[in-house]
Parts: structure tokens; C-alpha cells; sequence
């Protein structure tokens, strides 16, 4: 029989030092287990949720309505009855003041002169026909109806009206592909632009990009 | 430190003695912790089910295994929203390229586009997912580290500046789809890039391949409003993304290969936006490249060749 070799004798001091972590590390374990399970720590603070956009803009509709619309739609035109206050073959005087732009009445107030600078086009008759105020004149020109305004406004900014008429100034909306005959709809110049104040003012810009990121977003 | 004397250790009379006792006990304690930290999968719901596990390749599928899966595609988004959509794979047409033209001069910077979009495409409103990104840059230069997005305005454009939306400029020879590794991204013939959302698996090789900034990630599940779903759905297209796939600018595919004009376009309060088929001398596209100065390419020099032009009025 071979001599059996004696693991050697144990150390009880250093027994007991390994039965301790070993336990300690068994309770740290099952705590953490625990504390996991139940979220002890709580999740990390999720970013402020980001607010839905106002659907105001989401809005397709033009900025303004034109007299077209309004006859496509059916609604009052009684704003376009001159002859309601003014009297016939009686167009009313254009007068000036001392810089020479023209005294809206109070009657139309509602009205801002303002197409081109330098007062260039400061005149009504230019555009409001004296002899038929329910109409419109290219001046030495051909009358126009209400809804015929584009062509008007085309007698003088050439270039825009070939770009509109090419599709490419303003706004289409409906099909690209109209092979078929699919349905677009160009807007009409009064659609954005006040005839008397063609300038289109600043507008509100939709909320920017949200990064989700502490601090304020980069100054500019 | 001389060892004592010790008697030998009794014999194990026990079932179970301290040695295998703490060996249990850790690998028990061992077992919960691994599965404490595998907890958060408890919120995993969105599982993938077999029939989807199983699909085809999309240039794979025939007509009726498409069917099959838009009429999946169908239900699931009816249980989860509540809306039955309508979802279409729309081919691309024949004799037909997409491009796309922005006015830089009639920009307004309103990013009504980006929400047009937003809403169009059902993309995630939390985390928010853009895919429009609008630069306010000064005037004179066209320097993009110049451009700020986070510009807050009371009232637009601002003197001084222009404005210039940036998203996926539908490259002729476009970076992203070179290093897919799964090809869930390629070229179609009317020139829109798209992806199969139920090919891509995450890898985002392709956001960093975009010169353009123009891919998103879905870090989490999209988070959609009800209320707010577009049911007008095309597989390429806007359809309800999973978490972990990619996305992007698809030029509307549900709208444009139904022959409609993009939302981002629809919305466009000042007519800068023009979209339509290049291959057609009549149409918008083709009038503006001939007669207008179209000023960019987004960074020409990569030879990206975008479809995606701007250009000046004035």
C-alpha cells in the first residue's frame, strides 16, 4: 500500500476568514440580486418628454384667400359690390399728401400702401379700373376680372409670371404625375401676397430640434 | 507562523457539509444576480413573431407572399393603434426619376416642412425623429459648420441670413448602400433610396456612411400618437418602424409613387419646394434646372451626385 499523503492540517483562523467571504460575498450577491429586481436605485431621469407640435403648423391652407376661392366656395362676395357706397361713372379722386403717397380714405382703412419702394406704385388706377370699380385694368390695357388678378399682376413682374406659369414660383399642390389628368392646384398670387402690401411679413418659426440633451441648446 | 497541531478533519457524516453547502448557495446567488440583470428584458414586447421571422427578401417576395405580409403588416398596426391602415408596396413607375429642388431664396426657415413630414411619415415624436434638418447659415457663406439648427426666432427668416433644410439628398451613387451588409437598403429605378425595415438589422454602418446626416436610428421603440397615425402606408415607406432599424427621407413614397407632390412640399407656405420627374422636359424639375441658377449640389466633390438640388432666384 502506498503512503497516502496528509492534505496538510488547516489554519482554523484562516478557515474561519474564508468561510466569512464566502458568506459575505453570498449576502452581497442575493442583496444585489434583490435590489435589481426591485429597482431599489430607481432608472436613470429620462429626458423632459418633447411636446406635440401645434397642428396650426401642420396647415396646407394659404396664407390668404383669394376673390376665386371665394367663388369656388360659395360664400359672401359683398365686399366686392363697389357700387353699394360709391356712385357710377363717378370714380372717386385719388388724393395726395405733401410726399405725394396717396390718403387712404377712412372708408379703407383696412388698406396699407405699400407695393414697391420709393412709392413706385402708389396710385389705385394703376390696377382698379376708374371707369368699372368692380374690375380690374392693366393700365392702357385690357380689363380684368377679380379672379383674373394673376395676369394683372404678371403686366408688370414678367419674369414671376413665366416662373408661376412654369410652375416653379409658389406653391402646387395635388399631383406631380398628370398624365392621367390628375388634379393640381396652383396658388394664385393673391393667395400669399396682399395686392396693396405685397411684402409677405415674418411668420413664427415652427419648435426646432429637441436633442434630448441636458443644458441650453447652442446659442447662435 | 508555525503551523499548530490539528487533528485530521471526521469524516463527512453530514448531507451536506459547509463546503458544497457555500458552493450552492453562490451559484444560487450567482444564478439570480445574472438573471436580476437580464431584468430589463421583461419590457421586451415587441417580439418578433415566426411568420415575420421567416419573410422573404423584399426582392424575393412574389406578389402574393407581398399580399401575405401587407396583410400582416396590416393587423399588427391595427392592434397597436387601434386604426386599420391601408398598406401598399408601390413600384416604382416607368420613365420616371425623382429630383428634387429647393429655392434657397424663398426659404423662410419655418420648418413647417420638418412637422409636415413628422406627421406624414409617422415618426417617433419621443424620442423625436426628424428627417428634415433646417440650417440657419449667414449670409456669404456656405459653410456648414456655420449653420445653426436650434435657431429660436420669434418671427422668420432673420436679415442677414438664409435658410437651408438639409435631408436625404437620394444620391445617384449613394454611400449607404454600399455598406449594408444585409443589402436591407438599395437604389430603385425612379432614384429613391429606400430600406426594408424588416431587413435591417441596426448595424447604422449606414449613418455613418451618410455624408449628409440624413439617416435615423431607432434607439427605442417610435413612439407614435394614435390620433396622430398616418394610415396611408407604404412598405418602403412610412409604416410603423420597429426599434433598432434605420430610416430616412423616402421622398413620400406612398404619396409620390401615387403620383402626388411630397408633404414637406405640400406644406411649404412660400412655393421654395419643387418636386417632380427630371425625365419629363415639362415638368417643374426640368424648367428649373434649365433656367434657374441652380447654385448646389450638397458637397459636390464627394461625387454622391445628389437628386437633390438648390438653387437661387435671384
Amino acid at each position: 500500500m502506498p503512503p497516502t499523503v496528509q492534505p496538510p492540517p488547516r489554519d482554523p483562523v484562516e478557515s474561519r476568514r474564508i468561510t466569512l467571504a464566502l458568506v459575505g460575498s453570498t449576502v452581497l450577491f442575493l442583496g444585489l440580486a434583490g435590489a435589481f429586481v426591485m429597482d431599489l436605485w430607481g432608472r436613470p431621469d429620462l429626458p423632459a418628454r418633447v411636446p406635440l407640435v401645434d397642428v396650426k403648423f401642420l396647415d396646407q391652407t394659404a396664407s390668404r384667400r383669394s376673390y376665386a376661392d371665394l367663388v369656388r366656395a360659395k360664400e359672401d362676395l359683398s365686399d366686392f359690390d363697389c357700387y353699394v357706397c360709391h356712385e357710377k361713372d363717378k370714380p372717386p379722386p385719388v388724393k395726395l399728401d405733401a410726399t405725394g403717397k396717396v390718403i387712404i380714405p377712412e372708408e379703407h382703412e383696412n388698406i396699407v400702401m405699400a407695393h414697391g419702394s420709393h412709392n413706385r406704385n402708389n396710385l389705385c388706377y394703376n390696377c382698379h379700373n376708374e371707369a368699372n370699380l368692380e374690375t380690374l385694368h392693366v393700365r392702357a390695357g385690357p380689363e380684368l376680372r377679380w379672379d383674373q388678378s394673376t395676369q394683372l399682376c404678371g403686366s408688370c413682374h414678367g419674369p414671376t409670371l413665366r416662373d408661376w406659369e412654369g410652375g416653379v414660383h409658389g406653391r402646387t399642390n395635388g399631383h406631380w404625375d398628370r398624365r392621367n389628368g390628375q388634379s393640381f392646384h396652383r396658388l394664385d398670387c393673391v393667395n400669399c401676397h396682399n395686392p396693396h402690401q405685397p411684402s409677405i411679413p415674418g411668420r413664427e418659426p415652427a419648435p426646432g430640434p429637441n436633442l434630448l440633451r441636458p443644458g441650453k441648446p447652442a446659442a447662435h | 507562523m508555525p503551523l499548530p497541531e490539528q487533528p485530521p478533519a471526521p469524516p463527512a457524516k453530514r448531507d451536506m457539509d459547509r463546503r458544497s453547502f457555500l458552493r450552492s448557495t453562490a451559484a444560487f446567488a450567482g444564478l439570480s444576480a445574472l438573471a436580476a440583470s437580464l431584468s430589463p428584458l421583461r419590457e421586451l414586447s415587441d417580439f418578433t413573431s415566426v411568420e415575420e421571422f421567416m419573410q422573404k427578401y423584399y426582392k424575393e417576395m412574389t406578389p402574393e407572399d407581398m399580399q401575405r405580409v401587407l396583410g400582416r403588416i396590416e393587423r399588427q398596426v391595427e392592434r397597436e393603434y387601434g386604426v386599420r391602415p391601408h398598406v401598399r408596396d408601390l413600384k416604382p413607375m416607368d420613365g420616371v426619376e425623382f429630383v428634387y429642388c429647393l429655392n434657397l431664396t424663398r426659404c423662410i426657415g419655418c420648418r413647417k416642412c420638418v412637422h409636415a413630414c413628422v406627421a406624414e411619415n409617422n415618426q417617433s415624436r419621443n424620442p423625436e425623429i426628424q428627417y428634415i434638418r433646417v440650417l440657419k447659415m449667414p449670409h456669404g457663406t456656405f459653410d456648414m459648420e456655420k449653420g445653426d439648427h436650434h435657431y429660436q426666432d420669434a418671427k422668420v427668416p432673420d436679415p442677414g441670413y438664409f435658410y437651408m433644410p438639409v435631408q436625404c439628398q437620394q444620391c445617384e451613387n449613394p454611400p449607404c448602400v454600399k455598406v449594408c451588409p444585409v443589402h436591407a437598403t438599395w437604389q430603385e429605378s425612379d432614384g429613391i433610396t429606400v430600406i426594408d425595415y424588416d431587413w435591417c438589422i441596426g448595424c447604422r454602418y449606414c449613418e455613418a456612411a451618410c455624408p449628409y446626416f440624413a439617416r435615423r436610428f431607432n434607439f427605442t421603440k417610435p413612439e407614435v400618437p394614435k390620433d396622430r397615425l398616418n394610415p396611408d402606408m407604404a412598405y418602403l415607406g412610412n409604416r410603423p418602424r420597429r426599434q433598432g432599424v434605420m430610416e430616412k427621407c423616402h421622398f413620400c413614397i406612398q404619396r409620390t409613387r401615387a403620383g402626388r407632390y411630397p408633404a414637406c412640399l405640400e406644406v411649404c407656405p412660400v412655393g421654395a419646394r419643387k418636386f417632380g420627374n427630371i425625365l419629363d422636359p415639362d415638368s417643374e424639375v426640368s424648367y428649373i434646372l434649365r433656367t434657374k441658377r441652380v447654385f448646389i449640389q450638397l458637397k459636390e466633390e464627394l461625387g454622391t451626385s445628389p437628386r437633390f438640388f438648390y438653387y437661387f432666384d435671384k
